[in-house]
């Protein structure tokens, strides 16, 4: 045996739990899970690695769209293979009878039940409209190579 | 026999009246189905349907000491 250094995997699904906090923390409402939403942005918008927290800036609208999103399914909690800790919604995302006119291609994870609605990640697909229809995000496998949020 | 209708944004119109086309786009981290009905020239009704292979991930960098 040797040692090794390393960020310790048991750390990386803390931090999806919400364990440590290096600085200031927050005071949490209870020890249950958060709620998280997904919400649709225009393809015209600025989301990215910098976004801090939801924002109705450049967010779509259109008939059946409510603003701020869609509550995420969370069945499942953050797990570590690989040395990979990770986390995926257990349900799809899906708007039912909507009609989003305004080319979009982005969707925000973030945090609903946090005060500033932080944001979690942002995600990209190719631009789409909707008429009078349903559009749907499938998640990816929940493992440690595909899901959909993951800290390696 | 009663003829099969589709919800549009036109309210219900048969589906034998409308054009139904379909499109599919692989891309690296996404899959895309998209369907749409036309009806007179004006896109009716549009589905999509977007699979992502695979989510994003944050890499723990651990620096020599």
């Amino acid at each position: 045996m040797a040692n090794t250094q390393a960020v310790c995997n048991s750390f990386k699904t803390d931090l999806l739990n919400g364990l440590h906090a290096f600085g200031t923390s927050v005071v949490r409402a209870g020890t249950a899970a958060d709620t998280f939403y997904a919400a649709l942005y225009l393809a015209s918008g600025s989301l990215g690695a910098g976004t801090t927290a939801y924002s109705a800036t450049s967010e779509v609208s259109g008939t059946g769209y409510t603003a701020g999103g869609i509550a995420v399914t969370n069945a499942t909690a953050p797990a570590n293979a690989s040395n990979v800790s990770y986390w995926t919604p257990s349900a799809s995302l899906s708007w039912t009878g909507v009609t989003l006119s305004t080319a979009f291609d982005t969707v925000l994870l973030y945090n609903f039940t946090a005060a500033g609605k932080n944001a979690v990640a942002v995600y990209t697909f190719g631009s789409q409209t909707v008429t009078a229809g349903n559009f749907t995000l499938t998640m990816p496998a929940n493992a440690s190579g595909t899901a959909l949020l993951r800290i390696a | 026999m009663t003829e099969p209708l589709i919800h549009t944004s036109k309210g219900n119109l048969p589906v034998s009246e409308c054009e139904h086309y379909i499109e599919w786009d692989d891309r690296e981290d996404t899959v895309t189905f998209s369907e749409w009905y036309v009806h007179g020239g004006e896109t009716v009704r549009k589905d999509v349907h977007v699979y992502a292979k695979q989510g994003q991930c944050a890499e723990a960098f651990q620096p020599t000491i």
